[in-house]
Formats: structure tokens, C-alpha cells, sequence
């Protein structure tokens, strides 16, 4: 599969300055070896190497005369699909990491390894060390500590086997129930596990809390009917038809908090309380908003629909009743 | 007419121009010969969008980790049109003895894949493209796909920058169990992700003390100022998280959840169980925690300490005050 296209004029410079030492190591390498090895249309390395055959450095005359340019067998490229570099100049090795490319790879590392399957810490130290080595700069301190689940195992490995898994799952409603499930992505949020998964009782796509799984079992003899073209919408939440609108008003502070519920451009509205806004939420259930409110007590205040309202203080209220 | 040269063709030529020089070329050098400057240049004339040009170029060159150097010689400071500029070959070339196995490559692949968002997911997959260039083919990856890491927090990327440069940072922060944002100012020193969330960890400047914050907490834009800090001695991301975990050894909170519960689900799976019922859960933060159990409503109780108690309380009451009224 090819990586999305590189837009921005660095990232083609990058593009280049990658290439280059790599032609020069792969003599007579074909233009489709090249764009399967860099994940890139092979129409992009063609591009790159009529440009790279045209570039050089403005040498003694200022004129960039030939013997101050790359060259390449023309014939071949032209006849053959294939890169041979016949005159080089200015670089031949690899560049450098800048400091912020090796931070992504370095807390990337970090992350995977707090996962059970790459508990692999020598490895990541050593791999740590050397991009440090091989970064311009020092790169930013990036650390990443994580929790494993001891259900993600098995979660995961019924994703790489397009298994069915079944489980006891306790819903956002307090009920137990059993849910036979397609498992297609493992996702993290703060601190909680999510599956994304294709229900098959529901014929739909979900999501379930990891914590609120109980007895997960792979099923042997389910085969997958989930369909062929189903895609993941890149947002954990999704909004469905049966939700709820609430309208609450929240601290403008607040509003990044809520931003897994509110969308990318909620509409926010002034309201009297200064320092306030109030906008619409969309939830599954109020069993949901009595818990996300009591969450974020002082912040977020529901206004209406009454139901919502009574169902957030009754809840409120009973818990502070324990109290007393 | 000329066709005109492409940015790209402009800094390769830039990049290939300056890597093949041992002195250095000034500005003048580069405006009047360099491919792509040199077509738009005017001898004697006013090449003011140009030297513009060529400062982008610059930086753009350097945030790709390229080492651009400028070189002023003593007996000229201050006299900008004498500043040489180079690129010193031994500082841009990969060292030669790093190098990568095939399982290697494969982990740092997986390593990349690990950033769905954010800028991080674009340096990421630029870091890949240089490691391809090294022509080591990568085996199979360890697994058919990751769980992700999101850097939603919008103030990941300016935090990561300035620590790298080692700039004090201002920012609004909205500490948990409080209402109000806060200015605070602080020497960032490290990024850690720690129980699921972004922390950064640094210096606080009125105080003088390490201080850790959390990300999502940070309201507005961080904002780098020119102030410049020592570089902190050590790793401090191992620092960080060492000190965190630390910190949740030490802190200790007793609670009982009514069975069946989604807080006993929850808060089962993190917690100790004793006989007579109660949880012990160890936490960073006590408001954070707070947070957490008043959400759970009547389905916990909590017992120790005093302060958790009473947060969690007053989290509840506040809530059923705030929604009580008939009038809402």
C-alpha cells in the first residue's frame, strides 16, 4: 500500500535527499523496486529522478556545467524502468533524523513496548540510543509509560486471525449481555481500552469498553459476515439516529475536555454566566450523561431536556446521600 | 521565457550547494548562483523578496534535522553580508556505524504506525522515508496493525518544540477540581505519557520547583518565549515517569463499590481486594481520582483518605445543587 502523498515542499526535499544514497546503493534498481521499497507511486520516483538527473552544484564556473550535475544512464531509464546513477555529486550517505522525527519514533517505541507482545526492553533501549545517535539534535524527552490489559491479548489476537469474539459485556445501562462480536481495531483514550468492533446481533458497528468485558473467549466456528466494504470512521464516538440531544452550558475552559463528545466545531452559544458557553450534546443514553457530568463537576451543567437534568442530580444526589 | 525552477528543485540545489562547499558561501553566493535564486536575481538591484526567500529556505532546511550553519568570522560580527553558510558533511551524513537490522526496521515501522494525528504522525512517517533510504528491507511486521497513540492535545507540538530548544513556555492551565484557568510559566523538560495520559514535566518558574501537568488541562495556546534554560542533566523523561510512579506507590485510597456495579467492573480490574470488601487503589493525582469516582455516583463509596473523601463529596453535592432547581 502507498503512504499518502507528501504534500508539503519539504517533505518532497526529504523525498529526495532519501533517495539519492539509496540509488546510489541499488545500482540499476527498477523503478517499481524503488517506489515498493519507499511505499510511493512509481510515477513519484520517476518524477524524482529526472529531477535529481537535472540537479547538481554551481561548481567553479557558476554554470552548473556538466560534470557539476548527477547524471544517469538515460537509455535505461528511458528504455528499461531503471536507475543507474552514472555521475554523483554533494551527497552519498543517508541524512540525519532531525530531532522532533526521532522523538515520534522514540515515544512510538514506548509505546509499543508497554504492550505484552513487545515486551521486548532491550531491544527498544538499544533502537532508543541509536536514533538519539542518529538525530541532528538532541531530540525532546519523550516518555510513555503504559497499562496493559490483560483481555488485550486475546483481543488482539482475534484481530490478526479475523476471529469472532464473544463476551459478557456490562452496558453503559448497568445490563449484562452477551455480545458475539468481529474485533477490527484495539484503540486507547486516557486511560481506557476501547474495541471497535462489527456486532453481529446488531449488525452494526460498536464500540466496547475493555473494562467492561468479562469472560472473552474466541469462537472457534463463527465465520465473519460482516461486510466486505465496511469501513472505520476514523471517530471513536459515532453519533447514531437514536441519540439524545441535551443542551448544556459549560465553562469555555472546559470545552477541550469534551471535545471526544462535542465534535470538531461544536457551536457554541454566550450565555449570561461570563466565562460560560452553551452548546448541544449528543449522547447514546442518560445513564452516559449522568456519569460525564458528575465527572466534571463545576464545569458542565445540563439545561434541558428536565429528564436529563433529573437523572444527573438524582444520580448526584444519591451518591452524596452515601455520605451522610 | 526561463520555466520557472520548483521549490523543490530550489532547496535540493540549496542543500546540494552547501553540502559541497568547505568554506561556506555567503548570501550574495547564494542569491547569484544557486539554482532557483539565481534566475530571479537582479546584480546590483534590490533583492529584498529573495534574502526573503532565502531565510525560509533556511529554516525549512533545517527543520528537516539538515545541519545549516552559519559562520561569521571575528573581524566581521554584525556585518550579515559577510556570514558564510554551510553544510558540514560529517554533521548531515547518518553515522556510519548506525545501522539497522531487518527486525529492526520492522519495530520501527510498527513504531510509526503507533501516531494516528497530530504533526507527530507527519515527522513520523518522514523519519520512515530516511530509514528507507538506508535500503534494508524491512521483515514482515510483528502484527497486522497497532492500537494508536493520539496526540490530540493541541499542546503537544509547541511543548516538544520548546523543549527541544529549551525555551520557558507561558501557558493557561485549568487544574483539576478547580474552575478557573491559571497562568503558569514553566521550563518544559519532558513529554511522558503516564496512566493513559500526557504530562509534561519540567521546572515552574515562580516556584522553583519540579512541577508535572497534565495536557488536556492546558486551556489555550502555549505560548514559547525567547528565555532560554540550561539543558536538564540526565534522562529526564525516565525522571519523569520515575517520579510519577512514585508518586502513585505512595498515594493509597480505600473504596467500596456496590457489586455488579460499573464501577465494581471498572475499578476491580485496577484495584487490591481485601476480605471485608474494599478496594485499594493507588493514584497520580487525587483530584483527577476524584473525578473519576464522582462520576461513579452511588456505586462507590470511599473511605480514606479524608481529602479524597471529602473531594468526591463535594464534587457530588455541587452537582446535585447545580441541577436541583426546577428552573434548572
Amino acid at each position: 500500500m502507498a503512504d499518502a502523498q507528501p504534500q508539503r515542499v519539504q517533505d518532497r526535499l526529504a523525498f529526495l535527499l532519501a533517495l539519492v544514497p539509496y540509488l546510489l546503493d541499488n545500482d540499476g534498481v527498477s523503478v517499481g523496486q524503488a517506489a515498493a521499497h519507499f511505499h510511493v507511486p512509481e510515477q513519484r520516483i520517476r518524477e524524482a529522478v529526472e529531477l535529481i538527473a537535472v540537479s547538481g552544484v554551481p561548481g567553479d564556473s557558476r554554470q552548473y556545467q556538466h560534470g557539476d550535475l548527477f547524471d544517469i544512464d538515460w537509455d535505461r531509464f528511458e528504455t528499461d524502468d531503471e536507475i543507474a546513477i552514472t555521475h554523483q555529486v554533494a551527497i552519498d550517505d543517508s541524512p540525519r533524523f532531525s530531532a522532533r522525527e526521532a522523538a515520534a519514533l522514540i515515544a512510538g517505541l514506548q509505546y509499543l513496548s508497554a504492550l505484552p507482545e513487545n515486551a521486548d526492553r532491550a531491544t527498544i533501549a538499544t533502537l532508543t540510543a541509536k536514533l538519539t545517535r542518529a538525530a541532528a539534535t538532541t531530540p525532546a524527552a519523550v516518555g510513555v509509560e503504559g497499562e496493559a490489559d490483560d483481555r488485550l491479548g486475546l483481543v488482539r489476537s482475534a484481530i490478526a486471525d479475523s476471529a469472532v469474539l464473544r463476551f459478557d459485556y456490562l452496558n453503559g445501562r448497568g445490563l449484562r449481555e452477551e455480545r458475539a462480536v468481529e474485533p477490527l481495531r484495539v484503540e486507547s483514550v486516557d486511560e481506557s481500552w476501547y474495541l471497535r468492533a462489527w456486532d453481529r446481533s446488531r449488525s452494526a458497528l460498536r464500540t466496547f469498553r475493555l473494562d467492561r468485558m468479562a469472560e472473552v473467549r474466541i469462537d472457534p466456528d463463527a465465520r465473519s459476515e460482516r461486510p466486505d466494504d465496511l469501513e472505520l470512521p476514523e471517530r471513536i464516538f459515532q453519533p447514531s439516529k437514536q441519540d439524545l440531544t441535551v443542551v448544556i452550558e459549560l465553562a469555555e475552559a472546559a470545552v477541550p475536555l469534551l471535545a471526544d463528545y462535542l465534535g470538531d466545531r461544536p457551536v457554541l452559544e454566550p450565555t449570561k454566566r461570563r466565562g460560560w458557553v452553551r452548546t448541544r450534546l449528543r449522547i447514546s443514553h442518560l445513564h452516559g450523561l449522568k456519569r460525564l457530568v458528575t465527572q466534571r463537576s463545576g464545569l458542565v451543567q445540563v439545561i434541558e431536556p428536565e429528564e436529563a437534568r433529573r437523572t444527573v442530580a438524582d444520580w448526584a444526589a444519591a451518591g452524596a446521600a452515601r455520605y451522610r | 521565457m526561463a520555466v520557472p525552477v520548483s521549490n523543490e528543485e530550489r532547496l535540493f540545489s540549496l542543500v546540494l550547494a552547501l553540502l559541497a562547499t568547505e568554506t561556506g558561501l555567503t548570501k550574495a553566493d547564494v542569491l547569484s548562483s544557486v539554482q532557483g535564486y539565481r534566475q530571479r536575481y537582479r546584480p546590483g538591484g534590490n533583492n529584498a523578496s529573495l534574502e526573503r526567500q532565502f531565510e525560509r529556505d533556511k529554516e525549512d532546511v533545517r527543520d528537516l534535522g539538515v545541519p545549516l550553519e552559519s559562520i561569521e568570522l571575528p573581524a566581521d560580527q554584525g556585518a550579515s553580508q559577510y556570514t558564510r553558510y554551510r553544510i558540514p558533511k560529517g554533521a548531515y551524513d547518518l553515522p556510519a556505524d548506525v545501522t539497522f537490522t531487518p527486525q529492526e526496521i520492522a519495530l520501527l515501522n510498527l513504531a510509526a504506525l503507533a501516531w494516528r494525528e497530530g504533526s507527530l504522525s507527519g515527522e513520523s512517517r518522514r523519519a520512515l522515508m530516511k530509514l528507507r533510504s538506508l535500503g534494508i528491507d524491512s521483515d514482515e511486521p510483528l502484527l497486522g496493525y497497532a492500537p494508536r497513540l493520539r496526540a490530540r492535545d493541541a499542546a503537544f507540538d509547541p511543548l516538544s518544540g520548546a523543549i527541544e530548544r529549551h525555551h520557558v513556555v507561558r501557558f493557561g492551565y485549568l487544574k483539576p477540581g478547580d474552575t478557573q484557568t491559571r497562568r503558569r510559566q514553566l521550563a518544559p523538560h519532558a513529554l511522558v505519557q503516564f496512566g493513559g495520559r500526557w504530562h509534561v514535566h519540567g521546572t515552574d518558574q515562580r516556584s522553583g520547583e519540579p512541577r508535572t501537568f497534565l495536557l488536556s488541562r492546558i486551556v489555550g495556546p502555549v505560548e514559547e518565549t525567547s528565555i532560554e534554560f540550561p539543558a536538564p542533566e540526565g534522562d529526564p523523561a525516565a525522571d519523569a515517569l520515575a517520579s510519577l510512579r512514585e508518586e502513585t506507590a505512595r498515594n493509597v485510597a480505600q473504596v467500596t463499590v456496590q457489586p455488579g456495579s460499573d464501577a465494581a467492573a471498572r475499578l476491580g480490574r485496577r484495584a487490591e481486594s481485601a476480605d471485608d470488601g474494599r478496594l485499594t487503589l493507588h493514584y497520580t493525582d487525587l483530584q483527577v481520582l476524584a473525578d473519576e469516582l464522582a462520576s461513579f455516583g452511588p456505586e462507590v463509596l470511599v473511605h480514606e483518605p479524608a481529602a479524597l473523601v471529602a473531594a468526591v463529596r463535594e464534587r457530588l453535592e455541587a452537582v446535585a445543587a447545580a441541577h436541583g432547581g426546577t428552573d434548572g
